[in-house]
């Protein structure tokens, strides 16, 4: 039954979602083809994952029509869309970490007897086709992120879909697993079937996309085949300004340039001294340092950096060679099995977070939702969660006290919301990383800064900000630590770049254009 | 993006009486009935028993007075229970509490509390009998930091522990049993000394309320204020919402869950000192009966509001006064009182479910 390339597989007539006061989806009508890669771009909170969920019957959208393949579409839940042949793989997974990857796949299927050997076969056989090798016997909880993202696909493939829903996929894959994923895309078109692909990046619709529709503030405002598509215009479409105002890390993170290349003029390449607070130590010493998980892999072998106040240091590798780890112990989390941490010339180690808050270190955790922030509680909390003591007499905390010290901070750290008192998760991602920024930059003095991840999954404006805020923090004086599995962007931020392999430094380039192959064979491995 | 939106469905019309009303209401009749039903099957008279209970519940002042003093020991468990549940943790050990509490309180009264001033015997055995549920409550939320054991178990073994150091406390001469006059005499302890009984509060001989009322009531003024108005309270809802993330805001954890138990442990010790000290006097193997678990019930049923467990503790308090009574001058087994109250848990509980329904989770 694959339907033949080219015929209207799915047809959305005027869709309108509203959330409340918000009109999350405003008169949406596109089409999917068969065997095409439809890209949806836009910024967060412009209604991407809506338009997605509403097709995957998530959501049941408040006006329009949808058809599929000539016929109305109504779905009732997931399960609905599911057996109709949509399938969709959302932005976080959901796994059993503790089971293999077979008996994850299994899970949905329940019907009948079990038949583990067939199923596994059927994995290693969609794994060969579409590009998506995974080990069916491995347990999910020693997967990378990457190789978790593929199992999420196979679960959805392995229904047969006709039309398969990804959203934001690439946003939690280091650079070179997103040319895999993005191969596997067209491979799945190259089937029939049609591919929903959500992105904020453009480099990523220039290699994958057929059709590219831009949505912004819930409605369509582009919609190009790619023959034709002009990237600028692109971009104009979906931050809605022209492009002469969007710096160089931005166009960096949309992957319109490879960092180091003719663009606006550079930031100024050292802070003046003048501005540096006279400081003797380092921001940042890690002396040594090893860490041996529970089951006893050596995550991080002997590492050894120092950060100097005043400079950006890039910390390269692919995900899963121990910055992780090596951003954990830092942070106080986890404590090391061998070795120092020093702060402004403290010693850290095995020190509690609080501690290391004292000391000056500001952390921008890489997993926001489990670390950054309590999604659950109010933005005034989550900024104050460890300085509650600031607002308390007789025991009790004075709120109206903290909403105001909470809206002055979210002022000046521009963070969007309906105010101190809106629930965390009510904001964009971007508002949140902005929310997780005022609180560890408010730090006086911020001796270290380590940004773990800082732009994952953020929007255009978001990016921007954030970088302003740490180049700002460096301009002050502070050291940091940067750790991205963006090379561009490591290339276009840091001072200097260290690469992790295997849990040990294996090599350090300055940051310039020209190190860029280095750095990546470094990062393979391969030993420069 | 939905960000934060939610969706409602199945709104009711405006002309219908709320569900949350409605539903209770038919849920708690429906027990009823079932439990009418059951005690027609044991062949007693319905209207009988119907009589016995409702004046076992406010049939007199003393009836009234009673009812009230067992609400005082389920409100001191459902507040410890849910200032405990705010961190996320759940404290089923209430039972074993308010035994050790008992203990506590038996010793100290007996033994050295009853020659001090009028204050201090009754205060200084009730606060013995606080420190050793905290105590309890401590080793718990220890185990639960230094060796990750589950909080449930650990409180529920706990709790076993404790009723067996009543049963012992009692058949020991070396401890608190009674000095042994005969071969009949029950292992209990002697009488509390009459200066280290609670005071009552009313003129009215005939009612024997006592100052626990108050000191539950100020424990709920209390626990609503942490729970509500203080840092710590927040603290306590960020470490049960996301430990990791409270941990890198610089909470300590750890420390916040000992706490939590501990206090929750010492509420559950009140309760068991208040038990003893103001209408029980004499300590016996057995003595908590079930309080504790129903102390549990009331504070899972308040789903960690202080007025629900106030509530909440009248509801069983009176119920448990009115149980017995039925059974007393109705004859109605006491297996069918339990099971009525069971039922009625149930339906509350199943309440909960479908008036939640429209709500997001």
């Amino acid at each position: 039954m694959s339907p033949s390339a080219g015929s209207v597989l799915l047809k959305l007539d005027g869709l309108t979602k509203r959330f409340g006061a918000v009109t999350a989806l405003d008169d949406v009508s596109l089409s999917i083809d068969a065997g095409e890669v439809h890209c949806l771009l836009g910024e967060n909170g412009a209604g991407k994952s809506t338009l997605c969920n509403v097709v995957f019957g998530v959501h049941a959208p408040d006006a329009g029509q949808m058809h599929l393949e000539g016929r109305p579409f109504r779905p009732t839940g997931p399960a609905d869309s599911l057996s109709a042949g949509v399938a969709m793989v959302h932005q976080h997974f959901s796994l059993v970490p503790t089971m293999t990857v077979v008996e994850n796949l299994m899970l949905g299927r329940l019907d009948g007897v079990l038949k583990r050997r067939d199923f596994a076969a059927r994995v290693r056989e969609l794994g060969a086709t579409y590009g998506l090798e995974v080990d069916p016997d491995r347990r999910v909880a020693e997967l990378s992120v990457g190789e978790r993202q593929r199992v999420e696909i196979i679960k959805c493939l392995i229904r047969d879909p006709r039309l398969l829903v990804l959203d934001e996929p690439t946003a939690v894959l280091p650079p070179e697993e997103v040319a895999a994923l993005l191969a596997m895309c067209r491979r799945v078109a190259a089937a029939g079937r049609g591919v929903i692909l959500v992105t904020h990046k453009l480099a990523e619709i220039a290699r994958v996309a057929d059709r590219t529709t831009v949505l912004r503030a819930g409605k369509v405002v582009e919609s190009v085949t790619m023959k034709v598509a002009d990237m600028r215009a692109l971009v104009r479409a979906m931050v809605g300004r022209e492009l002469v105002s969007i710096d160089r890390m931005v166009a960096v993170s949309l992957g319109m340039e490879a960092a180091g290349h003719a663009g606006p003029p550079p930031r100024p390449a050292r802070p003046a001294p003048a501005n540096v607070r006279t400081r003797r130590d380092d921001a940042l010493m890690v002396d040594g340092v090893s860490y041996r998980d529970h089951g006893g892999a050596l995550r991080l072998d002997r590492v050894t950096l120092i950060v100097k106040p005043g400079e950006i240091v890039g910390i390269a590798g692919v995900e899963g060679n121990g910055q992780s780890e090596l951003a954990a112990i830092i942070a106080g989390l986890v404590c090391p099995t061998g070795g120092r941490i020093f702060v402004g010339g403290r010693e850290l180690t095995r020190r509690s977070p609080g501690e290391v808050t004292a000391a000056g270190a500001g952390i921008i955790p890489e997993d926001r939702h489990a670390i950054g922030c309590i999604e659950e509680m109010t933005v005034a909390e989550n900024l104050f969660l460890g300085a509650l003591g600031r607002f308390t007499r007789f025991g009790l905390l004075r709120r109206r006290a903290m909403g105001e010290a909470a809206a002055a901070l979210m002022h000046e750290f521009d963070v969007r919301g309906s105010g101190p008192g809106a629930p965390m998760k009510s904001l964009s991602g971007g508002n949140q990383q902005r929310a997780v920024l005022a609180r560890e930059l408010s730090l006086d003095p911020l001796v270290f800064l380590l940004a773990a991840q800082p732009t994952r999954g953020l929007d255009v404006g978001a990016v921007d900000a954030v970088y302003g805020r740490i180049f700002a923090a460096r301009e002050n004086g502070a050291g940091v630590l940067l750790i991205s599995s963006e090379l561009d962007e490591l290339l276009a931020a840091s001072d200097r770049i260290i690469v992790l392999y295997r849990g040990r430094i294996v090599g350090e380039l300055p940051a310039e254009a020209g190190n860029r192959e280095a750095i990546g064979s470094l990062m393979s491995g391969h030993a420069a | 993006m939905s960000a934060g939106a939610t969706v409602t469905k199945g709104a009711a019309p405006a002309w219908a009486p709320p569900r949350t009303v409605v539903i209770p209401v038919l849920a708690t009749l429906a027990a009823l009935g079932v439990g009418v039903l059951l005690i027609t099957a044991t062949g007693t008279s319905v209207p009988d028993a119907i009589a016995g209970f409702w004046d076992g519940m406010v049939g007199s002042s003393f009836a009234i007075g009673a009812s009230i003093n067992r609400a005082v020991a389920l409100a001191l468990v459902g507040l410890g229970f849910i200032l405990a549940n705010r961190a996320n943790l759940t404290n089923v050990g209430g039972e074993g509490q308010i035994a050790v509490g008992g203990i506590a309180a038996t010793a100290l009264a007996l033994h050295g509390a009853a020659g001090l001033p009028r204050p201090l015997a009754v205060g200084v055995p009730l606060a013995a009998g606080a420190a050793a549920g905290a105590l309890w409550g401590a080793v718990a939320g220890g185990l639960k930091v230094r060796r990750r054991t589950n909080e449930v178990i650990s409180t529920l073994l706990l709790t076993f522990v404790g009723l067996l150091m009543v049963y012992w406390s009692v058949q020991s001469e070396n401890l608190l049993r009674q000095p042994m006059t005969s071969a009949a005499t029950l292992p209990e302890s002697l009488e509390l000394p009459a200066a280290t009984k609670l005071p009552t509060v009313l003129r009215d001989p005939g009612s024997p309320l006592h100052i626990g009322a108050f000191i539950a009531l100020a424990a709920a003024l209390a626990v609503g204020l942490v729970l509500a108005r203080s840092a710590l309270g927040v603290r306590l809802r960020a470490v049960g919402l996301n430990e990791l993330a409270s941990r890198r805001a610089g909470i300590r954890d750890g420390r916040l869950v000992v706490l939590a138990l501990t206090v929750a442990g010492a509420l559950g010790g009140l309760a068991g000192a208040i038990m003893l000290q103001g209408e029980l006097w004499i300590l016996t193997s057995g003595f908590t009966s079930g309080y504790g678990f129903d102390g549990l019930v009331v504070g899972l049923l308040s789903r960690g509001s202080v007025v629900a467990v106030i509530a909440g503790a009248l509801f069983f308090g009176f119920l448990r006064s009115g149980g017995l009574a039925m059974e007393i001058t109705a004859g109605v087994p006491a297996a069918v009182v339990v099971l009525i109250q069971g039922l009625l848990v149930v339906t509350i509980a199943g309440t909960a479910i479908l008036t939640d329904q429209g709500r997001p989770p």
